[in-house]
């Protein structure tokens, strides 16, 4: 019965990859097209429901002097190098404008130099704005006076920084909390409420430890954690996770994602990695140069790059090219050592009503799989070799196969691909069930993609 | 044909015409402010004394073995081992041994107040020189022509403010030892890492927390390493300081030299240098600590 399952479960695979082939041609097709779309700067992409937390209208910033005479003469577009050369001025951030919701997600993304840190900091003011206009709930923050600035600093917002910005001589709970102690609040007030913050970020057991002491991932934990002590309604970040090691960063995303599903706050998040903006963002904005170049959602973004620029930036973004098997393995229920006796794993097996799981050694290399059939027929036969156990001619396959590639993996084996990485160490494993899933799921969305961009065109 | 000759003698012999009278008119000045900021000298002398008899009042008051116990378990905590605090309390004891216990307590607390002083002087002098880039234009030559200017110089004004005795001996050695402590104030306070400020400004931190909670803790070490120089400068004019009436045991080697007692102004030096290693190495280690706790951050 379960046979038959997988082997057409199998079929399907090979149906669907076919599918896969033609629609990417269709998707490119339709992306081309719309590729010559106009007007790119206008936010048009804001939803209309919803309370509008922050706008920003036609904001620059252009370090040097005389910065005053560019913006408004005809100077005004031309590209940043004539600028420069013209009147000595650098022009970081050109004439944007955006609009973010109460509670979205909002990434501005860019590589470095296209203004996206210079912009997020004239938020805030900790850069002064050449011209335009910064609205925060409506409140024109560019014409605050110092202590309307600080009022809004303390109580609306707060801010997460790519090189962390913690007090080195101030211990974990001291820095959480250090947005309450410059609010005033009372250190009998202040601890609980970081402790608190402390749980939710996973630094439980280490509140007095000094900040050197951690990992730059905890680092950045305790960054989130001072910045979402003092319930900020408007989050800054910026390139929160850029100096952090893939794993880590990977992990901090999710948990980015499950603390934004409970406190639902305004994020504006800065970075230069396209596959985070993807996984974070209701909506992305595309910088260059200084100027959004594109707004849109993750899936307009990817099936409509607005012009060459982006299109090379998610040229390697199609979904299925995505997804790795790094993305969608599981880790195994259990693992057979190398060292047990056919008689124990068989135990093992049973007890975890499994039929089959994979054989590792000490050092968590993999030797392949055992069924449990074959432990039977071993214990039947008085054999204390495991290894005997052991099916021939097992396919793997490593973290970074794409999905696309699993198929054919899948389609010839009965049992879960095992994620085996280069020093042969098992990873985790692949069912064939959670490859069409995923696959399927991206083709949804993907179809879904292609019709609207239909309607779009016509 | 005279008035030839005394054209070449003009350009051979430097004139006299040309003469600026530098030293007038610092007289001069000196003479005015004595006159009318005797009361003020009057007060920083008062001052400056009652600092000083303090210090030395309760330097004397204490059981020597008292103070060699402080200062062995003082260096054994500052640097965590527990030799040096032996080492530091027989040094301590060495120097009672060549009979200069008395006097050493007196030049003693002529650096201390000399520092406390200095202290309190440089570090708001430092934070506005930090925080003021055309102060610190100002301020930079000044401190530099203080600490090129030979030390006997300061001498001068001290004698004619304070006339001679304990406080113009204190008065020139804060003059010559104030500006490593203005000086690391400054470039510690400017070393504090951009990110830090701007996150605490992020947070709404308005300019005297950023100064007190950010600034100012995150630049301790680099004022330690000031004070440590500071006091080492001040330690350098024990000798000179004694030719204007500061007792102690720079008075001892100045005696010695006058009448070439050789012996007697080598124990006498011996104990200065003991002084200055054992104030050097405490000064230091408690330094090299905040160093290490704040620089490892940097490391990340």
């Amino acid at each position: 019965m379960k046979d038959n399952a997988v082997s057409q479960w199998g079929k399907v695979g090979v149906e669907l990859s076919k599918l896969l082939k033609i629609l990417t041609l269709n998707v490119a097709q339709a992306t081309h097209n719309l590729a010559r779309r106009k007007d790119p700067i206008k936010d048009k992409t804001v939803s209309a429901k919803g309370k509008v937390r922050v706008e920003v209208h036609g904001l620059w910033k252009i370090f040097g002097s005389g910065t005053e005479q560019i913006i408004g003469s005809e100077l005004q577009s031309e590209s940043k190098e004539t600028i420069l050369e013209k009147t000595g001025c650098v022009v970081a951030v050109r004439g944007v404008s955006f609009k973010v919701k109460q509670g979205e997600f909002f990434v501005i993304m860019g590589l470095s130099g296209s203004g996206k840190s210079t912009l997020i900091r004239m938020l805030l003011r900790l850069i002064e704005p050449t011209a335009g206009e910064i609205l925060i709930d409506g409140e024109d923050v560019c014409s605050y006076n110092e202590r309307q600035l600080t009022k809004l600093r303390r109580h609306t917002t707060s801010m997460v920084f790519q090189h962390f910005g913690l007090l080195p001589h101030r211990n974990v709970i001291d820095n959480v909390a250090y947005g309450l102690k410059v609010r005033g609040v009372a250190k009998k007030k202040r601890y609980p409420s970081a402790q608190k913050v402390i749980e939710t970020v996973g630094l439980k057991g280490w509140e007095s430890y000094l900040p050197y002491a951690l990992s730059g991932g905890m680092q950045q934990r305790v960054g989130l954690a001072r910045a979402l002590a003092t319930d900020p309604e408007i989050l800054l970040m910026d390139e929160p996770f850029s100096g952090l090691d893939p794993l880590i960063r990977r992990e901090m995303q999710d948990e980015l994602l499950d603390i934004q599903e409970k406190v639902k706050k305004t994020i504006i998040f800065v970075t230069h990695d396209l596959h985070e903006a993807l996984k974070l963002g209701n909506r992305i904005a595309i910088m260059r140069d200084g100027g959004i170049i594109q707004i849109g959602t993750p899936e307009e973004v990817i099936t409509a790059p607005i012009d060459a620029y982006v299109r090379e930036f998610v040229k390697d973004a199609t979904p299925a090219r995505v997804l790795t098997a790094r993305n969608i393995m599981e880790q195994p229920h259990i693992l057979l050592y190398d060292w047990q006796g056919p008689g124990a794993a068989l135990y093992i097996l049973t007890t975890a009503k499994l039929d089959n799981a994979f054989l590792v050694n000490r050092a968590g290399k993999l030797l392949g799989l055992v069924t449990a059939e074959r432990l039977k027929e071993l214990i039947q036969k008085n054999s204390t070799e495991i290894a005997d156990a052991l099916e021939p001619d097992l396919p793997t396959c490593t973290p970074d196969t794409v999905v696309e590639d699993l198929f054919p993996l899948a389609a010839s084996t009965l049992y879960p691909v095992p994620v085996v990485d280069d020093q042969g160490k098992l990873n985790g494993e692949i069912h064939t069930s959670t490859i069409l899933v995923s696959m399927i799921q991206a083709k949804e969305a993907e179809e879904e993609e292609a019709v609207k961009e239909k309607e779009i065109a016509a | 044909m005279i008035e030839f000759r005394e054209f070449l003698q003009f350009l051979v012999e430097f004139p006299e015409l040309l003469r600026i009278p530098l030293a007038e008119w610092i007289d001069t000045a000196m003479s005015w402010l004595l006159i009318n900021w005797a009361a003020a000298f009057d007060v920083i002398g008062d001052t400056i004394l009652a600092i000083l008899l303090n210090i030395e009042r309760s330097l004397l008051w204490l059981p020597w073995t008292a103070i060699v116990v402080l200062v062995g378990v003082v260096a054994w905590g500052v640097m965590r081992l527990w030799w040096a605090g032996v080492i530091m309390a027989a040094f301590l004891i060495l120097i009672g041994t060549f009979g200069y216990w008395d006097l050493a307590m007196m030049t003693l607390a002529i650096i201390i107040s000399a520092v406390i002083i200095s202290f309190s002087l440089g570090l708001p002098t430092g934070i506005i020189m930090a925080r003021s880039n055309r102060f610190e234009a100002i301020i930079k030559p000044v401190l530099d022509a203080m600490q090129t200017m030979p030390s006997f110089v300061y001498l001068i004004p001290a004698l004619m403010f304070f006339g001679l005795g304990k406080v113009p001996a204190v008065f020139a050695t804060i003059i010559y030892a104030v500006p490593p402590v203005i000086r690391l104030t400054n470039v510690g306070i400017r070393q504090v890492p951009q990110s830090v400020i701007e996150a605490a400004k992020a947070f709404g931190a308005n300019s005297r927390q950023i100064l007190f909670e950010v600034q100012i803790p995150l630049a301790i070490p680099s004022i330690m390493v000031g004070i440590n120089q500071t006091t080492m400068m001040a330690l350098a004019m024990v000798v000179i300081a004694s030719m204007i009436g500061a007792r102690g045991l720079g008075l001892e080697v100045l005696l010695a030299i006058n009448r070439i007692e050789v012996g007697r102004g080598f124990e006498a030096g011996l104990c200065i240098v003991l002084l200055a290693i054992m104030i050097d190495r405490m000064t230091h280690a408690l330094a090299a600590r905040q160093e290490k706790i704040l620089t490892s951050e940097a490391k990340v």
